[in-house]
């Protein structure tokens, strides 16, 4: 049982920033995680849980200019269903359709998702893979105060960010991907649905000629956090994907992560995962 | 009188048997109206939670629950101490409900509260101070059999001189077991060492099956209250009410006609309630102590640590055949896991051997188990109990032994199977056996033998997805099991005036379907619609005497009980109505809610008016008839031997698969079954059944995964315990095969166990099939079948053992 000593439920993003301000609150947004979390008596709620679904500022998906601006607040049902997603991010839609279960997926927020900083979190690899950026508020003296950062910066450690207890993520920047773009996510688990990631793996860039340009590569489960995988992004970065190429890259991919034994899975068999499931994308890849 | 009103009314012929009917809890459960144990609450009730050990084994120093008794909503604290006459309960009588002295696994029961609320009896388990002395632990059975393994029952007197609040008694519990066998099965017909010396292909491997537990939707729960009399009314979710009644009352040693158990409708069983378990004695005590309804709920964690499981099982299997493809003999070895103590997964040996011995025609057979304590959750009861276990080695060892001999493993199916009139060397006889039908109807329907080549020529061929096809078969009892000195069940038949019946009935409803299938019975017999039944089935203050719901024994034994009443009643009414309409009773029939000629179907008279008339005229009758059916098996003698089953039911399901051989991912994508049912009753329920029975198969092979180390479960949730979840469901395509047994209910052999039990060898063989790979341990998750495809699985042996 949680016992709860206040709850707030703010209707604007002044009235939630401000309240975060003694940074003892805990953010509840879906509650698909939190909820099972603290029953399991793995995080305390703290003074305050303040709920931020009446918040209008941190819903939507728009395009503003380069980007695609998607809320905080975006269940990931909304995110599927959304034609500017459809239409130029069909990557996190993969993600998504692998995402959890219907009744999950229509409570469960992006925020959420990149708050909550699993290891395993599917949008995350997609995001990361498409250089999304995190739009974090704050209200230091008595306006609110905005600033961004490369999501690739933001995990340190298995539910672990950078953002401070005065912070709210109000949404996710994604710049509209340039002509050309191609990107793959594949999750691999012990069943199709409603299972969390054994391996995770994005990949994507823009081709051109078959030679991959700006190559991003991200891996889920591998690592404290979700991570790039510079190492691989550099083996395939330029490069035509031919067999020689993509066994290359693969083997790369394969010695790049450092993976843990664990319920799910243990390290060996992470690491032969890495390296068939990125051989397969990437042959996909080629294919595209 | 004119002309229309003289033309006889004809009632044309009609019958239930067969047809696709909603099973008559449907329409509640569908709509979420169903009452559970979970849903009732009493006035005045207070709320039982259970402290658990958390150490896997060591002594218990010191418990205070002083902090505890002082929290205000607090009324009861229980621990060991308070209940100086606890009795030992379960199979072998070595499990004391609250735990005296030492704890012997993570789920062991410390102490219990009774509270005002659920908080409140949670936050007093956090008050509750317990002190241990860590002992080793024993979490591998082989290391329990080791000569010098630390005793996980040694005499409860220890040296160190704690108080062990025991009364006298000659229970294990109480007396100690000098050895970690808990028990052992020894079981031979013929002679091996003939056998195998007949052979010209002998083969021995070990296989591994691991823990998977019930899961069933509602958690386990049960309300208990004693009345200012002292009698006791329970809310339980057994599956046994009538011998569970006789055992609460031993515990709490009062008259168990002052029991009462009432069965709220129940969210699932598949055996999980065969046998008495510590919450429900601990909620009694509660009760008793706190004068006030307790009711107790497991949580979801709970249901997981705490619930049985299905037994683990280590098992070296030999077996030999002629190069003509005959059978010569099966030399069997077992190690059972028992766990910390005995509940029913012990005694699943009764089931593997019969597989062993009878399934196929074997002249020589030797079988042994040893059930062997050791600190990990105890096995029960579970749909199959064992079969799946056995079935899995046995069927492997049939496609292995055809390919040894260049036999098409179909054919080499048939030439050992059972016939009808066959008696098998462990002395069960196979009044109707349509084995072989199973056999040719299955393969015949999923184009086996032609794929079997077909996805052997296939398996070099480049691409990563390689398709597998695989059969296994299965026998297990279809007329009951007479493992009591009975194995009856009791009816008590009303019909009111206006031909309604209320049948009443000693058979429990645990969602299996029971009850409407029972009433398809009945109301064949008496020629009514079924909209003329009502089932009372679940208190055991009305309901006559029944072994409980287990071994597939219910259509066929509490059909049969019903079948007699009604007949009975039948017979009552004919008589009355040939003296009434002066007609031999021969000549008179019951259909469609009328007394009819039967050779015309010509009414009579409405059977409500001819029962009203009985119940009106001057020497008033009623009809209400009691039956009570012994099926014609018997018990096995002390070597296991005897006609133990009034009827056998057979099976052969064919599993295919798509094995990705980068991933090891293993998708089922169809299975095709025939069973030999005896008759189809419920086309409805017997489909639903058998599309369960298979899912529940399916997660046994795949993905279901109880993970225990060292004597901890490290995944006692469904996030991480995986059952089979819709998308991975496969095409099924099931037949039934009607050997019209003639002891059977209209025909009918129980079949409620059945489905689950072919699944996982089957797609052992489908692997086998797609990939050239063998693999002995299950489940088969993607990591193992990955590891198997590199080479990464060292082979699996173990030395058969027996207990001196
Ligand atoms: C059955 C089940 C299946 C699941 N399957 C998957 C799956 O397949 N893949 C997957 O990735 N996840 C899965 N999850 C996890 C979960 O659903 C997702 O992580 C989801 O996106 C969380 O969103 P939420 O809105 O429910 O978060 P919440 O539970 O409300 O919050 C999660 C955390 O983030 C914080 N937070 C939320 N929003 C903000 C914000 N705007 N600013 C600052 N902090 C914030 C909260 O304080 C909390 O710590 C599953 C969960 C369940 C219960």
């Amino acid at each position: 049982m949680t016992e709860l000593k206040h709850y707030f439920a703010p209707t604007s993003l002044d009235q939630a920033v401000e309240c975060l301000k003694d940074g003892d609150v805990t953010i509840l947004a879906g509650g698909t995680d939190l909820t099972p979390q603290s029953q399991a008596g793995r995080i305390k709620i703290k003074h305050t849980l303040m709920n931020i679904r009446h918040i209008p500022q941190l819903s939507g998906i728009t395009l503003e200019g380069t980007e695609i601006r998607i809320g905080a607040l975006a269940t990931i049902t909304e995110i599927m269903e959304h034609p500017l997603v459809k239409e130029h991010l069909p990557v996190l839609i993969e993600a998504c359709d692998h995402f959890a279960s219907d009744q999950i997926r229509n409570a469960g927020t992006i925020g959420g998702n990149i708050c909550n900083a699993s290891p395993a979190g599917d949008t995350l690899i997609p995001l990361l893979v498409l250089d999304a950026c995190v739009e974090l508020a704050s209200m230091p003296e008595s306006k609110i105060y905005r600033h961004c950062m490369p999501l690739s910066t933001f995990f340190v450690g298995p539910g672990k960010t950078r953002k401070s207890l005065c912070e709210l993520v109000t949404c996710v920047r994604i710049p509209l991907p340039a002509p050309g773009h191609v990107a793959r996510f594949y999750k691999l688990g012990t069943r199709p649905a409603l299972d969390i990631s054994t391996i995770s793996i994005g990949v994507g860039g823009t081709l051109k000629q078959g030679i991959l340009s700006n190559a991003r590569v991200a891996f889920g489960a591998v690592a404290p956090t979700p991570t790039r995988a510079s190492q691989t992004e550099q083996a395939l970065e330029g490069q035509r994907l031919d067999a020689a190429t993509i066994d290359k890259v693969a083997a790369v991919a394969r010695d790049e992560v450092k993976p843990i034994d664990d319920v799910r899975a243990t390290a060996w068999y992470r690491k032969e995962m890495i390296h068939n499931i990125t051989k397969r994308i990437l042959s996909h890849v080629a294919q595209a | 009188m004119n002309v229309a009103e003289k033309k006889a009314r004809i009632i044309e012929p009609e019958t239930l048997i067969g047809k696709r009917i909603q099973k008559m809890d449907a329409p509640e459960k569908a709509s979420g109206k169903t009452r559970y144990i979970h849903d009732i609450n009493l006035s005045g009730q207070l709320y039982g939670k259970i402290l658990r050990s958390g150490r896997i084994h060591a002594l218990i120093k010191s418990i205070d629950t002083s902090a505890a008794r002082a929290l205000p909503g607090v009324h009861v604290v229980i621990t060991a101490a308070d209940i100086p006459d606890q009795r030992p309960i379960g199979v072998a009588k070595d499990h004391f409900p609250l735990k005296v002295g030492r704890v012997r696994s993570q789920r062991d029961e410390i102490a219990a509260v009774a509270a005002e609320s659920e908080e409140i009896a949670e936050a007093a388990l956090k008050l509750i101070k317990v002190e241990y002395e860590d002992l080793p632990v024993i979490s591998n059975p082989e290391d329990a059999i080791k000569p010098g393994a630390a005793l996980i029952h040694p005499e409860p007197h220890g040296a160190d001189g704690t108080h062990l609040h025991l009364k006298q008694g000659m229970s294990i519990a109480h007396k100690g077991k000098p050895d970690n066998i808990a028990m052992r099965f020894d079981y031979v017909h013929g002679d091996v060492i003939q056998g195998e010396a007949e052979s010209d292909v002998v083969i021995e491997d070990t296989f591994k099956l691991h823990y998977v537990t019930h899961c069933c939707m509602g958690v386990s729960g049960m309300i208990a209250e004693f009345d200012a009399s002292g009698n006791l009314l329970m809310y339980s979710n057994t599956q046994v009410p009538f011998l569970h009644k006789r055992e609460f009352a031993e515990y709490l040693n009062m008259d168990p006609a002052r029991i009462r158990i009432i069965q709220p409708p129940i969210g699932g069983g598949f055996g999980s309630k065969l046998d008495i378990y510590p919450f429900e004695v601990i909620c009694l005590y509660l009760a008793r102590a706190a004068k006030r309804p307790v009711k107790m709920l497991f949580t979801r964690e709970e249901e997981f640590l705490a619930s049985p499981t299905r037994q683990p099982v280590l098992l070296t299997l030999r077996s030999g055949c002629k190069k003509d493809g005959t059978l010569t003999f099966r030399q069997v070895h077992t190690l059972h896991d028992n766990g910390a103590y005995t509940s029913w997964g012990a005694t699943t040996p009764f089931v593997m051997m019969q597989t062993f011995s009878s399934l196929y025609r074997v002249p020589h057979c030797d079988y042994h188990t040893a059930a062997v304590y050791t600190n990990n959750p105890y096995a029960g009861s579970f749909r199959g109990y064992g079969n799946l276990q056995a079935t899995f080695a046995i069927e492997q060892h049939m496609d292995m032994l055809a390919e040894k001999i260049g036999m098409d493993p179909l054919e080499f199916r048939l030439k050992n199977a059972q016939d009808a009139g066959e008696t098998t060397g462990q002395g069960m006889s196979f009044k109707s056996c349509g084995f072989k039908d199973c056999l040719n109807t299955a393969a015949q329907r999923s184009d086996y033998s032609r794929k079997v080549k077909e996805n052997t020529a296939n398996r070099s061929k480049p691409g990563n997805i390689k398709r597998g096809i695989g059969m296994a078969s299965m026998l297990h009892v279809g007329g009951g099991a007479k493992i009591y000195p009975s194995d009856g069940c009791g009816t008590i038949l009303k019909l009111d005036d206006f031909a309604n019946v209320t049948l009443i009935t000693g058979a429990s409803e645990i969602g299996q379907g029971s009850e409407t299938v029972l009433s398809q019975l009945v109301c064949e017999e008496l020629g009514l619609p079924i909209s003329a039944i009502t089932v009372v089935n679940n208190d055991t203050a009305i309901t006559p005497w029944d072994v409980g719901v287990h071994a597939s024994r219910t259509t066929f034994i509490a059909g049969n009980s019903a079948i007699g009443a009604a007949k009975k009643a039948k017979t009552k009414i004919l008589a009355v109505a040939a003296k009434k309409y002066e007609a031999a009773e021969s000549d008179l029939d019951l259909r469609g809610g009328f007394v009819i000629k039967a050779a015309s179907g010509e009414v009579v008279v409405e059977l409500s008016k001819l029962l009203r008339n009985l119940h009106f005229q001057d020497k008033a009758e009623l009809v209400m008839t009691t039956f009570y059916y012994e099926p014609p098996s018997v018990h096995q003698d002390k070597g296991f031997k005897g006609d133990v089953s009034a009827a056998y039911a057979w099976g052969t399901q064919v599993v295919e698969v798509e094995v990705d051989t980068d991933t090891g991912q293993v998708r089922m994508t169809r299975v095709t079954g025939a069973h030999d049912v005896g008759r189809v009753l419920n086309r409805l329920g017997i489909e639903g059944q058998i599309e369960g029975g298979v899912i529940m198969g399916q997660g046994y092979a795949l993905t279901e995964d109880l993970m225990i180390e060292n004597g901890v479960m490290k995944n006692p949730n469904f996030r991480d315990y995986k059952l089979v979840t819709a998308p991975e469901i496969p095409e099924m395509d099931i037949s039934f095969i009607e050997s019209m047994d003639g002891e059977g209910p209209q025909g009918a052999k129980g079949v409620g166990e059945a489905p689950s039990i072919c699944i996982a060898a089957a797609t052992a063989n489908a692997i086998a099939n797609a990939t050239g790979v063998r693999m002995f341990e299950l489940p088969f998750t993607p990591e193992k079948v990955y590891r198997a495809l590199h080479g990464q699985t060292p082979k699996l042996y173990w030395k058969p053992w027996r207990a001196e």
